[in-house]
């Protein structure tokens, strides 16, 4: 395996696909190489190349950004800042980029384990029939997977925008449930890169989790929510394959829990109520 | 003169009938209850600094010339059977000296019965590249239906033994003169020891003899077992342990991996590193398996307890033993009439082991969850309660207790248990605090046989000698305490020199809470023989009589005022020294030895979203004496913050279709962290056992794990009304529990009058 430190987008850009792969903090990809979910021959080394920092007060940060430099970052927004704060262990979130996270790969134990299951290719998902407490309440019928980033769904939350070496592209749009034709959770491009977040500036905004254990433990839910000029926008973490949208705290009731996961549902309306009594809605 | 006596020796309360050799060293008498100039007193850590830089070797650290590493091909499946098994592609491979499968290693099988059983290894010049290897290992699985479910295991009668059944009195007749009787089911999950350092061992032929170095918390039965297996005499194996990372109980025995090191170092004539990965650790180093408890309790209205009955099974695995979960019931309190059945499901998961006091978690769990709710029933006082079924001695047979200091230890807890009014009082909002409290009994009375050795040089400085292994508990520090305070030296001038079994004396294992109770004594004796010597050639030497001479603050002291340095003694030996020999007398005859405790604990649980947050736990155990007060208080807190995570969020998972276990990493498998300890108060009462051994010590490993997660249940119950009935106490247990807690108030609300 071979390490490329390119100095510029081009020529990372220019150097990813036909089996490279690209490099930022590497706390998720390190163990999947590990595992051998993600093969690679070449890794292509995104720092020096990806943005790091906030900029414009606040509402561009680059993507090299690690999370421990976010959850002290007081021009951020709060949805943001906790979610991060939240997020992982310290030493997990210095090497950790907001980038990288939120293109990181279920914690479905399945997955993990490489069970032919759907998001693998296979044809069908062996957590709904099997141990799935940790699993999705939303958008389940294929893959029971839950997506486990919590500044993703702040950033739902807080509408952003990812700018890549492309294109501008909502976070609405960088997730999409798998289907039978495109196992993938996200729609960039091969070899596109997220090089910067546009992040609104709510009016108010928090970042509610509920965990395992008192730190350092994926979520079972998150809620993301973000009081702007058009209203509160609700986001979940941990309850779909990808950070999942509310249009309105009552999409709840339209849940699709598994036996072993009705609980999240429960523990989401509480979660959720506290959410937008914080942000003020 | 060495005297020969039968002797009856427990480990973990399993007894048996025993030879051993002693000294004539029964005239020692113990020291005086309180601290003395060492013992009693906290003494930091004499190897943590050499922990805390890494100069300490663990045999993880350990490299031998010409080492090889091996790599284990575990069965993927929880029962099947290899139809072809091709080793040769694996050693055609780059770097790769050896393979093995189940022709050439006992450990190998075959027809796994779980996943991760170990099936062929390899040996290679590096780890990565023996990994490699096993990918080449051409196995054909004819897979088979595994059996997983324990209740089914017993409809089955698939038993890794036959069902135990205990009678005392008349339970039925118990039950009739009950005026209340509640009846629970209760659940525990299987958890996972999870040692800092993996489950290894590196092992060489030196000459005729093979070394092991090993992390073990049995030296010397690794020894006895290897030499047994492989048919040596016990002298040719020599088996070292310096320092280890944790053992908990799954670490007693030579293992799989030893027998794979062995084996791969014979085919390769190198020595060979079988050291296990965190995912092996988490699959095939054994658990404390899951217990399914069905309980009854009867009682008159004052409380005292007419009967017990109880269905336990116990969730084994593919082999292992089915352990004494219905321990606490039977023992703890007085109560005549008593049943219990208990069922060893054996299952295609993997096995379990001793995992800190085995059983006595999980029963007492069960059966001080159960009392809690007797007492909600009767309106009765939790701790008044236990008080009043206190048993006075053993329920087995009458035999008096050596010591029991549990009703202190109720009175001591009287302060924790006083504010459980001022903590409901905090309760805001959805966050309702409540006290619980739950009673503890173990073992922990050590015994025979256990030697040691104190060597003192002619500078006045003493060397404890005896092969034991220090399993992280401090051990090292508390002996050279015991040695120090009988040679009237500071703690400083004592080392001990443990580990090796070519190089020490027999040493007792380190389980069953019986390291200090067991090779205390010994030491004790040994350092008294030693000082013995020193007065008898002062008496010589100043032309006094031996009986005004005492050794203390590393001196020689007289009656008549006069003192000398002892190196002034010692010093006339030049390199030749005083060496004093010990040995672990028999435990009292005719008499129980236990330990007792209680814990009281204080909860917050988020009404609305199940969240529980431990906030502090006050443990008081009863012990004996306390040779370490800093060490007692480290062995009380880690007990109890694995306690925290087996209430609360640890649990190993398996995929209940074909019993491939899920909680293979640390993310998956959740031990507690930092912010979730509580806060945690510890008290001992500290009054000597005046009937075991010179020291009147017990040990204290595992007592702080079992009270734990009743006294936090019972504060959940205290703080919400909510039964909890199954650990984990995960969200989704939580809100169940609370959810049947309002319906059934509802109901209660709701009807008629």
């Amino acid at each position: 395996m071979q390490l490329l430190r390119p100095d510029s987008v081009e020529s990372a850009t220019a150097e990813l696909g036909n089996g490279s792969v690209a490099l930022a903090g590497g706390t998720d990809l390190v163990p999947l190489l590990r595992d051998q979910i993600v093969e690679a021959e070449t890794l292509v080394e995104l720092r020096g190349v990806v943005p790091r920092g906030v900029r414009e007060g606040g509402s561009r940060i680059g993507a090299g950004t690690t999370l421990a430099e976010l959850e002290l970052d007081q021009q951020i927004p709060q949805a943001l800042r906790e979610a991060c704060s939240l997020a992982a262990s310290p030493q997990l979130r210095s090497m950790g980029t907001i980038g990288g996270n939120l293109l990181q790969a279920t914690r479905c134990w399945y997955w993990r384990l490489k069970f032919p299951c759907f998001l693998h290719g296979g044809n069908h998902c062996h957590a709904r029939q099997g141990a799935h407490r940790e699993h999705a309440v939303f958008g389940n019928e294929r893959c029971a997977s839950a997506h486990p980033s919590d500044p993703a769904a702040a950033l739902l939350a807080l509408g952003a925008t990812l700018r890549t070496d492309r294109r501008e592209l909502p976070l609405d749009e960088l997730y999409r449930l798998p289907t039978e034709d495109d196992r993938d959770v996200t729609a960039l491009e091969p070899g596109e890169l997220i090089l910067e977040l546009d992040v609104p500036s709510p009016e108010a905004s928090t970042y509610l989790k509920a965990m395992d254990r008192a730190r350092f433990s994926f979520p079972l839910v998150g809620v993301g929510a973000a009081r702007g000029s058009d209203g509160v926008r609700l986001a979940l973490a941990g309850v779909a394959p990808i950070p999942w949208r509310l249009d309105a705290p009552d999409d709840l009731d339209r849940a699709t829990p598994l036996p072993g996961t009705a609980f999240k549902v429960d523990l989401a309306r509480p979660l959720i109520r506290r959410a937008l009594e914080a942000v003020g809605a | 003169m060495a005297r020969l006596i039968k002797t009856e020796k427990e480990v973990e309360g399993r007894y048996s009938e025993q030879w051993v050799v002693v000294e004539d060293d029964d005239a020692l008498d113990q020291w005086p209850q309180g601290p003395g100039a060492v013992v009693g007193k906290p003494a930091t850590r004499q190897d943590g600094p050499q922990r805390a830089r890494g100069q300490a070797i663990y045999t993880a650290d350990l490299q031998l010339p010409g080492m090889l590493h091996a790599a284990v091909l575990r069965s993927p499946h929880a029962r099947a059977r290899a139809e072809k098994m091709d080793l040769s592609p694996a050693l055609e491979l780059p770097g790769v000296l050896g393979a093995i499968g189940p022709d050439d290693c006992h450990v190998l099988q075959s027809e796994p019965g779980y996943h991760g059983a170990p099936v062929a290894a390899v040996a290679a010049d590096s780890f990565a590249r023996a990994r490699e290897a096993l990918a080449a290992i051409e196995v054909e699985w004819e897979e088979l239906e595994p059996l997983l479910d324990p209740e089914e295991a017993v409809r089955r009668e698939s038993f890794v033994s036959d069902p135990r059944r205990y009678d005392r009195g008349d339970v039925e007749a118990g039950f009739a003169q009950a005026d209340v009787i509640v009846e629970a089911e209760y659940r525990t999950q299987t958890v996972l020891h999870n040692s800092m350092e993996t489950h290894q061992s590196v092992c060489r032929w030196e000459g005729d003899t093979l070394e092991v170095y090993i992390s073990t918390q049995f030296i010397w039965g690794v020894r006895a077992s290897i030499a047994e297996q492989l048919e040596l005499p016990p002298d040719r194996v020599r088996v070292v342990c310096n320092y280890m990372g944790g053992g908990f109980g799954s670490k007693n025995s030579p293992g799989d991996y030893t027998y794979i090191a062995i084996a791969l170092a014979g085919k390769t004539g190198r020595p060979v590193r079988c050291a296990l990965t965190r995912r092996e650790e988490n699959l095939a180093t054994g658990n404390r398996n899951a217990t399914i408890q069905r309980l009854r309790a009867g009682a008159r209205s004052d409380g005292t307890l007419v009967a017990l009955d109880a269905e336990y099974v116990n969730a084994v695995g593919w082999t292992g033993w089915s352990g004494p979960t219905y321990g606490p019931l039977e023992m703890l309190y007085a109560c005549d009439n008593v049943r219990t059945l208990t069922y060893g499901a054996k299952l295609n998961l993997p096995p379990n082991a001793a995992f800190r006091a085995p059983g006595f978690v999980e029963g007492t769990y069960g059966l001080e969850c159960l009392l809690d709710e007797l007492a909600a029933r009767l309106e009765l006082d939790p701790l008044a309660l236990r008080r009043r079924n206190h048993a006075d001695q053993d329920l087995e047979d009458g035999r008096p207790f050596s010591s029991k200091k549990l009703l202190e230890c109720y009175d001591r807890a009287e302060e924790h248990w006083a504010r459980r009014d001022e903590v409901r009082a905090r309760s805001e909002g959805s966050v309702r605090r409540g006290t619980g409290l739950a009673s503890q009994i173990w073992y922990g009375g050590g015994g025979p046989p256990s030697y040691a050795g104190v060597r003192v040089s002619s500078d006045g400085s003493a060397t404890v000698l005896t092969a034991m292994q220090d399993i992280g508990t401090g051990t090292r520090t508390a002996m050279a305490q015991i040695a120090a305070e009988e040679l009237g030296l500071p703690v400083e001038r004592v080392r001990v020199s443990l580990g090796d079994s070519a190089r020490g004396t027999y040493a007792s294992v380190s389980a069953g809470s019986s390291t200090t109770p067991s090779m205390g004594p010994a030491v004790r004796a040994a350092a008294a023989d030693a000082a013995r010597q020193i007065l008898e050639i002062a008496a010589q030497r100043f032309d006094l009589e031996q009986r005004v001479l005492s050794l203390r603050d590393g001196r020689v002291v007289s009656a008549d005022g006069g003192s000398w340095p002892l190196e002034e003694i010692t010093g006339l030996l030049e390199d030749a020294q005083i060496t004093g020999r010990g040995s672990r007398g028999p435990n009292p005859a005719g008499m129980r030895v236990l330990t007792f405790g209680v814990q009281v604990a204080d909860v917050a649980v988020d009404v609305e979203t199940g969240e529980v947050t431990v906030e502090r736990i006050a443990a008081i155990h009863d012990i004996g004496r306390v040779i370490n007060p800093l060490g007692a208080r480290s062995q009380v807190e880690g007990g109890i913050i694995q306690g925290v995570g087996h209430t609360l969020s640890e649990e190993r998972m398996f995929d209940p279709a074909s019993g491939t276990i899920l909680t293979q990493t640390l993310d998956a498998y959740k031990l507690p962290t930092i912010a979730d300890v509580p806060e945690i108060a510890v008290d001992f009462p500290d009054i000597p056992d005046e009937h075991l051994t010179n020291l009147g010590s017990k040990g204290l490993g595992e007592p702080p794990i079992v009270p734990t997660a009743a006294a936090i249940v019972n504060a959940i119950r205290d703080a919400t009304g909510a039964d909890v009935r199954s650990l984990p106490v995960s969200r989704e247990e939580m809100l169940r529990a609370l959810r049947e807690a309002r319906e059934r108030e509802k109901k209660l609300a709701t009807a008629p009058a």
